[in-house]
């Protein structure tokens, strides 16, 4: 088998080249490929410049030979191979490095600032330039959870997470630079490690080691009623206390994270994710795996959860399947537990893991094996890791650093 | 006649070679017609058979048949006359005395043949015929002439009375059934065929034991009249083969090569090699191995697979950095989220579980020898002896609600109004000590090996090994600040001790047993041999009926209480001495670390039915310590809720497996 018949499509109107099967030789790789189409597309305009491709066979990303390819999935050689060619993905760009006093153990970045929250006992507030703009400092013990709130203007409403069993509602004014601690959310009886905020902005859930999952109001309670004397002493700001609890889970929540304004999605360390009704409080659906869960993230594009546990793998679930326990997929690479999970905002396909063998990884569902690039910066373990809407990419961990990278998904897009 | 009768039958006395005084008998009478004419007259005396000496004092020796006197002959001899004529006399050979008449009778020729005829049994008749052909009269052939001329009896040919009435009599008594006619006799065969019913086709049949006679080797190259070259022996190996033994010889014999089978001698070994042969067969014992066709994979027991056991550890997932020493000892917190490790550097680290990362480094005045985490879940303590001194440390981690509490427990003891003198001094660390979270100091006589809490979480015990010594154990009580010595006399050095999970059963293991009390009947309940030279570390199971003991003689025994006071089980997978044994809380899983820098996990699953024993499968070895001064692994923990197991090794480093 030296040659086979391959029929290349696309969905791109740019680089559309004509219907009609080719002879190719069966060893020919990515960049033999590559040149093929871009040889065509050369005949077919002039003005054609050189773009690297990456093609799918059957869904499938191609990562060796189309010869062995073809034999690891089972495709027949006979007929004529369909092979989508897609523009190659470029490499994310490492931008900043944004160094802490401590283990960085979660960041959320928005489209201006970056909220990380770190274990020496504070969080920070820092530009996407990678300035120090603001300290956060008000826990008593590690911050595990950090979540921008809102954005109000030049305000903005943020909450830090801690071992301390508390959450605190943080109002902080860009323009004069200004943080006070507006509420102190007590009722977690073990280390608060997860928070997430609901999409309508005005509650949050946080879970937390007790097993529990508590609903909490993210909105700003009336000051004007509160005597003025109290306020001082209450240097947190006034106590709040949960709207609602969910209980169910038997070991600690490790994740959470909300699916719709409805519906919220709870991942622990009793190897189950299970959904919840946000309204009533109670537990929708039950998937159960068979290792401790470290984090979850929820794609609204591709309707899938994916997680890391305590073992190599990226798994994907369906959240909608009754019947529990199917992992659609594992996405197999790393070689330590996975502690972080993020599905990119923008694309339906792609996520990126932070694990503890010192690696991010840009995956892409359509290549389970391999991923798309290795984001080596990281000395030692990676905790966290954030996606931002615009195509930021962020990831800290145990050497104090906090990385971020500039990621499009395409050249072409860049330039748009 | 019968005078002669009487006369022979005289004592003659031979003076003769023979020497022997002839009786003759009686028996002679019967054809002696011959007439005893040794006497010129008839003198014949009348006296009979009587003792001569009757007739001694008197000068006749007896009558004659007319009744005169018959004297006795004149005697005149001497000795030396005797003695002249026995010398001189040709016939005194032949002269007998003849006690009747007293006188001297010179037998003649005839008389001294007879005499030897008599004595040699013959018959005195020289012409006597004794073997004279017998006429048969008597015999089976009849002859035409009767013996005797009688005529018939008429009782021959008339038939008996006396038969018919006795006849009659039986035949009556047969009628009358008084009598039986003898039963026909059984004609049973004698001998029958003992194989007659045998299969001849059964594989147990007649000749199953029959072995047949190894076949004798056949000849190959060397024995050839005319072998190839090779086969022909070199001087050297000529001579080493006349040296050898005759029976180490490879060969009993030398090849030889003759130029033609017409030039081969005779056989001279036939007759030595013939009986070689029959004396291998006769004493070669010959027998039928019963080859038992078993399968050994059928042998070993059936174990499942330890792929179907899981879950249990089976990769190194996170390494804690930063201690500087070999950590003796390592505990986690009930709620699995934060770990504590005692170290040689004199420093306890409290760490979170998931992340490595070390939250809290306390420093104490010595190498710290054992931590214990209290498994109370409202209880945040942890124990820590170092030297003679075991602290109690509030590690402050966790909630919040039960760390104060935990405080507050504590400082609200007060002092009983009578202070009773107590073996340990009970002191409350104030300063720095305090803020890092001691909260009572416990002095003790001796150096502390080991301390261990209580379910509940109230009574701590501390191991003194102190071999003999009747302080090697206390119990502390926490809330009352109490110190009890359960023990006022120890066998033997304790190494370690436990209270059981469900029972008021105390555990102490001494170098080779282990003894189960119970504290409230305060008495011996168990006795357990251990089986090994050392025991290092126990752990009980959860459940409370099983133990495990790890020794320094690498070997790990599983005990059942309820089965027997020997290890069930005894392990041996370890290649070094073994530092610390574990199990699982809740799933069926058991871990010991040893010097050989290995954990070996594995399943051991206890039924609730009494009657299935205990399943033990080993399933992983997990290796990643390194080796340092000899020492691997030294303590083992396994996580409350996950099945993760914790090893902290000489190394300075604890590693987590998943």
């Amino acid at each position: 088998m030296s040659q086979l018949q391959a029929r290349f499509f696309t969905d791109n109107k740019k680089y559309v080249i004509d219907d009609v099967p080719f002879s190719i030789p069966a060893v020919s790789e990515i960049t033999d490929l590559s040149n093929v189409i871009n040889k065509l597309l050369e005949g077919k305009n002039g003005d054609h410049k050189h773009v690297e491709f990456d093609f799918l066979v059957q869904g499938q990303f191609l990562r060796s030979s189309l010869a062995t390819h073809l034999e690891t999935e089972n495709i027949s050689t006979e007929e004529v191979v369909e092979i989508e060619y897609v523009e190659k993905y470029t490499a994310p760009q490492p931008e900043e490095c944004i160094m802490h006093d401590d283990w960085i153990s979660s960041v959320e970045a928005d489209s201006e600032w970056i909220l990380t929250g770190s274990y020496d006992k504070t969080a920070r507030i820092w530009s996407l330039e990678g300035k120090a703009v603001a300290t956060v400092a008000g826990h008593t013990d590690v911050v595990k959870g950090v979540a921008w709130v809102k954005r109000d203007g030049l305000s903005s409403l943020l909450l830090t997470a801690s071992l301390d069993q508390t959450v605190l509602l943080w109002e902080w004014s860009s323009e004069r630079n200004k943080l006070r601690a507006r509420h102190c959310c007590r009722g977690h009886a073990g280390s608060v490690d997860t928070i997430s905020v609901d999409p309508t902005r005005s509650k949050f859930c946080s879970g937390s080691w007790d097993k529990m999952l508590k609903i909490w109001s993210a909105e700003m309670s009336e000051e004007s009623n509160r005597p003025r004397k109290k306020q001082k002493t209450e240097q947190l700001g006034p106590t709040r206390t949960p709207l609602m609890t969910l209980s169910g889970h038997t070991e600690a929540v490790s994740s959470v994270l909300w699916m719709d304004t409805e519906e919220l999605c709870s991942a622990s360390w009793d190897h189950t994710i299970r959904l919840w009704d946000a309204e009533t409080g109670s537990q929708k659906n039950m998937l159960t795996g068979s290792k401790v869960f470290n984090c979850i993230s929820y794609s609204p594009l591709c309707h899938r959860l994916a997680t890391g546990s305590t073992d190599r793998h990226v798994r994907l679930w369906d959240p909608r399947s009754k019947d529990g326990s199917l992992v659609l997929l594992s996405l197999t690479s790393h070689t330590g537990w996975v502690t972080a999970v993020r599905w990119s905002p923008s694309h339906e396909q792609q996520l990126i893991s932070g694990s503890l063998d010192n690696l991010v990884k840009l995956w892409d569902t359509r290549s389970c094996k391999a991923p798309l690039y290795d984001l080596a910066a990281h000395e030692d373990k990676v905790l966290c890791a954030d996606w931002t809407d615009c195509g930021l990419i962020l990831s800290g961990g145990a050497d104090n650093k906090l990385y971020t990278y500039r990621y499009s998904a395409c050249l072409s897009d860049a330039g748009a | 006649c019968c005078g002669l009768l009487a006369a022979l039958s005289l004592h003659i006395t031979f003076s003769l070679s023979l020497s022997l005084s002839l009786s003759l008998s009686l028996s002679l009478s019967l054809s002696l017609s011959l007439s005893l004419a040794f006497c010129s007259q008839d003198i014949r005396n009348t006296v009979g058979n009587i003792p001569m000496e009757w007739y001694k004092d008197y000068p006749h020796i007896g009558y004659d048949l007319d009744g005169k006197k018959i004297f006795k002959p004149i005697r005149n001899k001497d000795e030396l006359d005797e003695f002249l004529d026995k010398m001189e006399n040709p016939d005194y050979w032949r002269t007998i005395h003849d006690k009747m008449t007293g006188t001297d009778v010179c037998l003649s020729d005839e008389q001294v043949d007879l005499v030897h005829r008599l004595q040699q049994g013959k018959f005195g008749d020289v012409n006597f015929n004794e073997y004279e052909p017998a006429i048969d009269f008597f015999s089976n052939e009849v002859m035409i002439h009767p013996v005797t001329n009688r005529p018939a009896d008429k009782r021959s040919f008339i038939p008996s009375l006396i038969e018919k009435e006795k006849v009659g009599k039986l035949v009556h008594a047969i009628k009358m059934g008084w009598i039986k006619p003898r039963r026909p006799k059984e004609t049973a065969p004698q001998y029958y065929d003992l194989w007659a019913k045998e299969d001849p086709n059964a594989i147990l049949g007649r000749h199953k034991m029959h072995i047949p006679a190894p076949k004798m080797r056949l000849p190959g190259h060397e024995e050839s009249y005319n072998p190839p070259p090779e086969y022909l022996l070199t001087d050297e190996e000529r001579q080493v083969w006349e040296q050898q033994d005759p029976d180490e010889r490879k060969l009993s014999f030398l090849p030889q090569k003759y130029l033609s089978l017409r030039a081969v001698p005779a056989f001279s070994r036939f007759i030595q090699e013939r009986f070689e042969r029959c004396l291998d067969l006769y004493l070669c014992p010959r027998q039928r191995k019963m080859r038992v066709n078993v399968n050994p994979e059928d042998l070993i027991p059936k174990l499942p697979r330890p792929r179907d056991l899981q879950p249990f550890p089976t990769l190194q997932s996170l390494v804690y950095h930063g201690h500087s020493s070999l950590i003796r000892s390592i505990s986690i917190s009930p709620s699995g989220q934060w770990l504590v490790s005692g170290s040689d550097d004199c420093t306890v680290r409290f760490w979170e579980v998931c992340t490595t990362r070390c939250l809290k480094t306390m420093e104490v005045g010595g190498p710290v020898k054992s931590v214990a985490w209290n498994p109370a879940p409202s209880i945040s303590l942890v124990a820590v002896s170092y030297g003679e001194n075991v602290i109690l440390v509030n590690p402050g981690l966790g909630d919040r609600l039960i760390c104060s509490a935990t405080d507050q427990l504590i400082s609200s003891y007060e002092e009983p109004e009578e202070v009773k003198d107590q073996q340990v001094q009970w002191a409350v660390p104030e300063g720095k000590a305090q803020e890092q979270g001691q909260r009572l100091i416990l002095t003790h006589p001796k150096a502390v090996k080991q301390v261990s809490w209580h379910g509940r979480g109230d009574y701590l015990a501390c191991v003194m090994p102190d071999d003999g010594s009747s302080l090697q154990v206390v119990i502390h009580q926490v809330s009352r600040r109490r110190t009890q010595n359960p023990f006022h006399r120890n066998k033997g050095a304790v190494q370690c001790v436990s209270f059981h999970p469900s029972r008021p059963y105390f555990l102490v293991a001494t170098q080779r047993y282990v003894r189960v009390y119970n504290l409230i009947k305060q008495e011996l309940t168990k006795k357990l041999m251990a089986n090994c030279k050392w025991i290092s570390s126990m752990a009980v199971h959860p459940g409370g009926d099983n133990v495990i003991c790890g020794s320094y003689d690498c070997r790990l025994a599983w005990f059942d209480l309820d089965l027997s006071t020997k290890p069930y089980k005894v392990l041996r997978h370890h290649k070094k001495a073994l530092r610390g044994v574990a199990y699982h809380k809740h799933y069926p899983l058991f871990a010991s670390g040893s010097d050989d820098g290995t954990v070996i996990v594995c399943h051991g699953m206890v039924y609730n039915d009494l009657l299935q024993n205990p399943l033990i499968v080993p399933v992983k070895v997990l290796k990643g310590h390194i080796i340092t001064h000899d020492l691997g692994v030294l303590d083992v923990a396994f996580h409350p809720t996950q099945p993760w197991v914790f090893s902290s090794g000489a190394d300075g480093t604890v590693r987590l497996f998943t």
